[in-house]
């Protein structure tokens, strides 16, 4: 007993920050096509369960929608101005509002072969590696809830035939990020265990963020360091922007695009110039 | 718990079927929002049949596999599984599992331990953020699916591993004595 608690002490210390190693490879390499089989074996019943889940989830939330309708109605108006305003910035700084793939990078395509099963951690694995040209540090999209591809995470280790992805919403995970329209620019960081809310603090801003405000990428250059994601990334959208929380602390809060609990199919953006 | 090659390679089999089935299937489905996580259930059922030794190597073993399949830190994991493990096969080398209550409610209260766990060595590790409410949720609930799941797991793998487990009383009521030179 000691010796394994001692052993497990001695494992996590050396093998702590340093990505991948060699026995990990080695089991991930067995490993990788018997998980990407039975990920696709089981994903008849996992869509079996899910479908339950969404539906029970789906009523709750008609007569929520029925509420927010009527108050929508209200705020139609200034939308439609916010939107034509919102389009014209787009358009002056470049940016594709389908959130396509920014140009200069190589998309490689990958299932969810697996998720970790701890409420702590916020990473899952992928069946694409180093063999397909993925990378450490490499972006990672997936299907945004309307239209279009919105950031999921980036590569955090990288074996042959599988890597690691941490999602945004994961204790570790720092984004770079700004405000559009407005601009202003801050880091956005998860709420460990709501992968549904994440918050976008220090902002460099003093004018005030309002809720439905697009969050992207920032790509900032420095220098001697770099973003690790690209500019203009779609991210997520501003939900919650509370003017005292904004006045005492800077923060908003974020719901990204992309739903980071049923993230099925990813992309991951290889090569191309950070920042 | 008697080890023979035959139960040892039920017992490899019984971990990386575990781990997989974990990571294609339950931590990919969510009910009510959280994906249940088969494995304390797992360790809490094989320590219970097997003891203490039994437990903390199954609980260890289950651990660095789930970290090579996720390329995640070594240790981690296992650190706190074979933690599991051995607290199961201690309870079943010092009390009698009289009710069927007990299995499922190991599972439910080794599984909320578990994810304590979990969350201290992410704290030792560092997390540099806030900690939302909903945790708490998820955590209460991962116990209930393991106080659910926990019985069907320890019911298969006692059938699974009854030649090897010593102290099968039911096995042994129901087997008919032989009678001499009848």
């Amino acid at each position: 007993m000691a010796l394994l608690v001692i052993g497990s002490f001695v494992l996590l210390t050396v093998t702590y920050g340093r990505g991948s190693d060699g026995v990990q490879r080695g089991v991930s390499t067995i490993f990788s096509p018997v998980q990407s089989v039975a990920d696709r074996a089981l994903k008849p019943a996992r869509d079996l369960v899910n479908w339950f889940d969404e539906t029970f989830d789906a009523r709750g939330e008609n007569s929520r929608l029925k509420t927010q309708l009527d108050a929508a109605r209200e705020q139609g108006v200034g939308a439609q101005a916010a939107l034509a305003e919102n389009a014209q910035l787009l358009k002056l700084v470049g940016l594709d509002r389908g959130g396509a793939i920014p140009s200069g990078y190589d998309t490689v395509t990958a299932r969810v072969t697996g998720r970790n099963p701890s409420v702590w951690y916020a990473d899952v694995t992928i069946d694409a590696g180093s063999s397909d040209g993925i990378a450490v540090e490499d972006p990672v999209v997936g299907a945004a809830s309307g239209e279009g591809a919105a950031l999921v995470g980036t590569i955090s280790a990288v074996t042959r035939g599988s890597a690691s992805v941490e999602l945004i919403a994961d204790h570790g995970s720092r984004v770079g990020a700004k405000v559009v329209p407005g601009g202003a620019q801050g880091v956005l960081k998860p709420e460990v265990g709501d992968p549904g809310d994440l918050i976008l603090d220090f902002l460099n801003s003093t004018k005030l963020i309002g809720r439905g405000s697009s969050v992207v990428t920032s790509g900032w250059r420095g220098p001697g360091i770099d973003s690790r994601y690209p500019p203009n990334l779609r991210i997520g959208e501003v939900v919650k922007a509370p003017i005292r929380e904004q006045e005492a602390s800077q923060l908003v809060h974020v719901k990204p695009y992309a739903d980071l609990r049923s993230v099925d199919i990813v992309q991951v953006l290889t090569g191309g110039s950070r920042g | 718990m008697i080890l023979t090659p035959g139960i040892l390679a039920r017992l490899v089999a019984v971990v990386v079927v575990g781990v997989l089935l974990q990571l294609s299937f339950f931590s990919q489905v969510a009910v009510f929002h959280v994906s249940p996580n088969l494995l304390p259930a797992l360790i809490v059922a094989l320590g219970l049949l097997g003891g203490t030794m039994t437990g903390a190597v199954t609980g260890f073993s289950v651990g660095i596999l789930l970290d090579c399949l996720l390329i995640a830190p070594l240790g981690g994991a296992s650190l706190v599984l074979l933690g599991v493990g051995y607290l199961a096969g201690l309870f079943r080398e010092r009390f009698e599992i009289h009710s069927w209550l007990v299995v499922p409610l190991l599972c439910a209260i080794l599984t909320l331990l578990a994810e304590v766990g979990f969350g201290a060595v992410a704290a030792i590790l560092g997390i540099d953020t806030t900690v939302s409410a909903l945790v708490v949720r998820d955590v209460l609930l991962k116990s209930l699916y393991a106080f659910l799941l926990g019985w069907p797991i320890y019911a298969g793998l006692k059938r699974l591993l009854r030649p090897a487990i010593v102290d099968d009383l039911e096995a042994r009521r129901s087997r008919r004595p032989t009678v001499l030179g009848a």
